[in-house]
């Protein structure tokens, strides 16, 4: 008898349940990497598939997360390049892709990070049909109106990452303005992930105080405190990382994280994440733009009205304008 | 004109403000320093994190891009700096910088490289936290441990290397891989060297408190038909293995720093393998640094636990304690 079977006697008779909180992350680049070690430090599912076309790295990053075992909760941490190893997955978060360079705008990464889709979409849905798309992928908010047409997934699991991540940057700027955590200053930046999202002034408030009530030029040209220079700070915080340390990672793997939470822990809560906008706030095309949305486990169940002024509107229509000018060109 | 600020919040409270009681320094913001600073952040250790490098441009990117995420944080304040003032009252330093091991080099090559920078490190950060405990990271941990201990003039017990954590860690993983069990509930401990020389201590493994070297009188012996000697070997060479793979180790041993950081913040009591000067035990009579069951709490390495070991198992130990010393004793200006 082998050591093992003097320790340890099998007693169940049926099948091992499995994993019911599975979670997949497409890409293990800095952001992919970033995304699995938020995700594991908090505890967010029972199992973790990393799939990704470099197998040697692929490899070393499960091998070095599976030595993390003693410290975490995670079960099970397996990676391949073969989609197999994702099958039944709960939440699949695409991070894989170009990445901008320095300087480089998002809408640029187009063609190329389609084509690596058409690869990669088709095989998530094959091995995981019911779970939830998470895009993170830039241009995010292009890529998930990809996902969802490559996937045929109903709209409501299929999410851009959006401006959540936006949202984040701005509330810390907000929070080291006035001195308070970022948990308790509000404000939400919808739109394009991008150079064009949108900033809603009106909506900014801590603890229900408006704060464009206490300074109605906020956000405009003759604003003494310079609050549209807040948002320019969070249009640039990505570019300047990238100028710093040569990409982001941190910040987009917490977000993500923040998101996973609420849909595997089914919180219904209310984030900034990309989804079809098409018939609200005046946009006509199919494009996918960031406005707040309910996220639980069965997806992006609802979306929030939220009271734009007409400039915000117009706005709004501009960038799915830009968006559908980039889209209708690519080849599905 | 009042600002926004002014009519929102009137402040009661306008004297200085607290010092931080909980702040955590991570020197050196590569792989191995970042992968620490986002595990010690996730699970909220510190009220205060400083980073501290020599490259300039990524440490101020990695700052901000850790205080991008602080929305989804409970640690308020995030600073980065060349100028080691940042790292002012710190309760636990984190020394991760340094050259690391190449492609199939191994650790103790990288020592005088190291010994050098840590000489321009460890007396900054004493200067700026008199009362802290540093964490030794850089390879080779256990010469770089002992440099530390002797560098910075603190007590033994508040000098503590990384050890064996990991090393450990991996034994569990992979021998509970094995029986199908979580890492946590199979019990093992490797000791010693943090590297080639690393000593599995076989006699003290066990699930459930069952004893596996009573169930297996052979195990890990070259005459054991399981081969479990192989599990042991596979730690040695993890870290090789992924390097060659990926570049570099990160994920785990920041883990297993955030594991040690989280027994001496809050004062636990939890027993860790880490490198501690262990002159006067198991025949060692030189002033080295090796890892043994140590009792972690606020105050730093509060006791050494007395495992019970074979004359082999203490023979390796001293053999380890010979080749450390061998190095130690040509190192210049420490």
């Amino acid at each position: 008898m082998s050591t093992q079977e003097k320790l340890i006697s099998h007693v169940m008779k049926e099948e091992a349940v499995g994993c019911r909180n599975k979670v997949t992350v497409v890409g293990v680049g800095m952001v992919g990497m970033a995304s699995a070690i938020s995700i594991l430090l908090k505890d967010l599912c029972d199992e973790l598939a990393l799939v990704d076309v470099m197998e040697d790295k692929l490899k070393g990053e499960a091998m070095d997360l599976q030595h993390g075992a003693l410290f975490l909760k995670t079960h099970k941490i397996v990676a391949d390049k073969d989609y197999s190893v994702t099958a039944n997955s709960k939440v699949v978060v695409v991070t894989a892709g170009a990445r901008q360079q320095e300087g480089e705008s998002r809408l640029n990464l187009v063609q190329r990070n389609v084509n690596i889709f058409k690869f990669i979409i088709p095989n998530i849905v094959k091995y995981s049909p019911n779970c939830i798309l998470l895009v993170v992928s830039n241009p995010v908010d292009i890529l998930t109106y990809v996902a969802w047409k490559l996937s045929g997934f109903p709209r409501h699991r299929v999410i851009g990452s959006g401006t959540n991540l936006d949202s984040a940057r701005f509330r810390h700027l907000m929070g080291e303005k006035f001195h308070l955590h970022p948990s308790s200053c509000h404000g939400w930046i919808i739109g394009e992930h991008g150079d064009s999202s949108v900033a809603v002034w009106s909506g900014v408030n801590i603890a229900g105080v408006s704060l464009q009530n206490l300074n109605p030029n906020m956000g405009a040209d003759g604003d003494s405190e310079n609050w549209k220079d807040v948002h320019k700070k969070v249009v640039d915080g990505a570019y300047e990382v990238i100028k710093l340390k040569g990409y982001t990672s941190w910040a987009i793997g917490m977000s993500v994280a923040d998101l996973v939470e609420s849909i595997m822990k089914n919180l219904h809560k209310v984030h900034p994440v990309s989804t079809l906008v098409q018939g609200m706030h005046g946009v006509k095309d199919e494009v996918f733009l960031s406005i707040p949305c309910v996220l639980g486990n069965s997806g992006l169940t609802d979306v929030i009205h939220m009271t734009l002024k007409p400039e915000e509107e117009t706005q709004l229509v501009k960038s799915a304008e830009t968006l559908w000018g980039v889209q209708k060109e690519l080849t599905l | 004109m009042a600002s926004v600020l002014q009519k929102l919040i009137t402040p009661l409270f306008t004297g200085t403000p607290e010092p931080p009681r909980n702040k955590v320094t991570v020197v050196g913001v590569g792989q191995v320093g970042m992968a620490c600073a986002v595990s010690i952040l996730l699970r909220e250790l510190a009220d205060e994190l400083a980073l501290v490098d020599v490259v300039e441009d990524k440490l101020k990117g990695e700052m901000m891009d850790l205080q991008h995420g602080s929305l989804f944080l409970k640690t308020p304040k995030i600073v980065a700096d060349k100028d080691y003032s940042v790292t002012a009252n710190s309760r636990i330093v984190v020394v991760t910088a340094g050259v690391r091991q190449q492609e199939g080099e191994s650790r103790l090559n990288l020592v005088q490289r190291n010994v050098n920078i840590f000489k321009h490190i460890i007396p900054q950060i004493v200067r700026y936290s008199p009362d802290c405990i540093i964490i030794v990271v850089s390879n080779p941990v256990d010469v770089l441990t002992y440099v530390t201990w002797k560098l910075s003039g603190l007590p033994k017990h508040r000098v503590i290397g990384s050890g064996t954590n990991l090393d450990s860690a991996r034994f569990r993983f992979l021998m509970a891989d094995k029986l199908g069990i979580h890492s946590s509930s199979f019990n093992g401990w490797i000791l010693g060297e943090h590297g080639d020389t690393s000593v599995p201590v076989w006699s003290g493994t066990n699930v459930a408190g069952v004893n596996l070297q009573t169930l297996n009188p052979n195990i890990g012996t070259d005459f054991d038909e399981e081969n479990w000697k192989e599990t042991h070997k596979m730690v040695v060479d993890s870290a090789y293995e992924v390097i060659k793979l990926k570049g570099y180790t990160n994920w785990a041993i920041g883990l297993s720093v955030a594991d040690l950081t989280e027994s001496l913040m809050r004062n636990m009591n939890r027993i860790h393998p880490v490198s501690t000067m262990v002159q006067g035990m198991y025949g060692i009579s030189d002033e080295v640094y090796l890892s043994l069951p140590c009792v972690l709490n606020s105050g730093g390495v509060a006791s050494v636990v007395n495992m019970t070991l074979t004359d082999e198992e203490v023979a390796q130990l001293q053999a380890s304690a010979n080749t450390l010393w061998d190095i130690q004793r040509d190192l210049r200006d420490i």
